[in-house]
């Protein structure tokens, strides 16, 4: 589980990067691009299948948008989308039997298993929400009525900018990391269809990491962006 | 001294284990109630009740990570 860590010195600075988690997570993005171009070539009123498909994907996209977060919610359709097609694909390349391609060190697999990564989605989030509830409230976000209660709750939410990302980060992290080392444990134990019924469930995860990573982004900025916060 | 890390490495993920146990243990029975008073529900409940046993879940990883930093890999 280690990764391709490659040191550079930037002004004066060692910095480092993983470059298999590089290499993967661009590659989940390019799998994206490319459906996304597939996908909305020669659009038409009777949609063939692949566009019946993306269609039904972003209905339940925006259904979820509209029973969770109050009304003018699909302006931030596409974040909430984008972080949900990439976790689902990036948990799913997983699965994919790219590891028996051998790198210097580490190896090809999901590039969610990387804290790094997720940490950056996290952040991306907290910085969308903050921004969102401040372009909608102005600095009265983060503020609440002068009382015991109102000052108490805006310490916890000052703390929660904290708690919040990180949570995101590492549950999504820890999902997809331990799912791997599970996978890799049963695989040591027999290398014949053992591993399968772990594998479909890893599938499973992915599809629930991705939809409780895309839940709790919504209720972040609907929280946020709410009247009555 | 690593003896004591592997040590404590089994007991975070032994705690953490217990906490998201029962709160999965505690959503099973909330689906349960929630099917057997209202059938057509099923589906939709499911949905939820995965959700909410992913969340719990979560707890269980968050020790596994610190388990994890312990064994110092």
């Amino acid at each position: 589980m280690e990764h391709w860590v490659y040191t550079f010195q930037i002004a004066g600075h060692s910095a480092s990067v993983n470059l298999d988690t590089i290499f993967t997570m661009w590659f989940a993005m390019f799998c994206l691009i490319v459906f996304a171009f597939i996908a909305t070539r020669k659009l038409s009123l009777i949609p063939n299948k692949l566009q019946a498909v993306c269609e039904k994907a972003m209905g339940m996209l925006w259904g979820t948008m509209d029973t969770m977060m109050p009304p003018d919610n699909r302006k931030h359709v596409p974040l909430v989308a984008s972080l949900f097609l990439f976790i689902l694909f990036a948990n799913l390349m997983g699965q994919l039997p790219l590891r028996i391609i051998h790198l210097k060190q580490g190896e090809l697999a999901s590039p969610t298993n990387d804290i790094n990564l997720t940490a950056a989605m996290a952040i991306i989030v907290l910085v969308y929400y903050v921004g969102a509830g401040v372009k909608q409230k102005g600095f009265k976000f983060f503020l609440h009525n002068f009382s015991f209660v109102g000052i108490v709750n805006a310490l916890v939410e000052l703390l929660e900018m904290i708690t919040r990302p990180l949570s995101l980060a590492i549950r999504l992290f820890a999902n997809i990391f331990a799912g791997e080392i599970l996978v890799s444990i049963v695989l040591a134990a027999s290398a014949y269809f053992a591993p399968l019924p772990v594998m479909l469930f890893e599938i499973l995860v992915a599809f629930i990491q991705a939809t409780v990573f895309m839940m709790l982004t919504i209720a972040y900025v609907g929280s946020a962006t709410s009247e009555e916060h | 001294m690593e003896n004591l890390a592997q040590l404590g490495a089994g007991i975070a993920i032994g705690f953490g284990a217990i906490g998201a146990g029962l709160g999965i243990g505690i959503a099973t029975k909330g689906l349960m109630d929630a099917v057997s008073r209202q059938p057509e529900v099923a589906g939709k409940a499911f949905g939820f009740f995965l959700l909410g046993a992913a969340l719990a879940e979560a707890c269980a990883l968050y020790a596994f990570v610190i388990a994890f930093q312990l064994l110092g890999k």
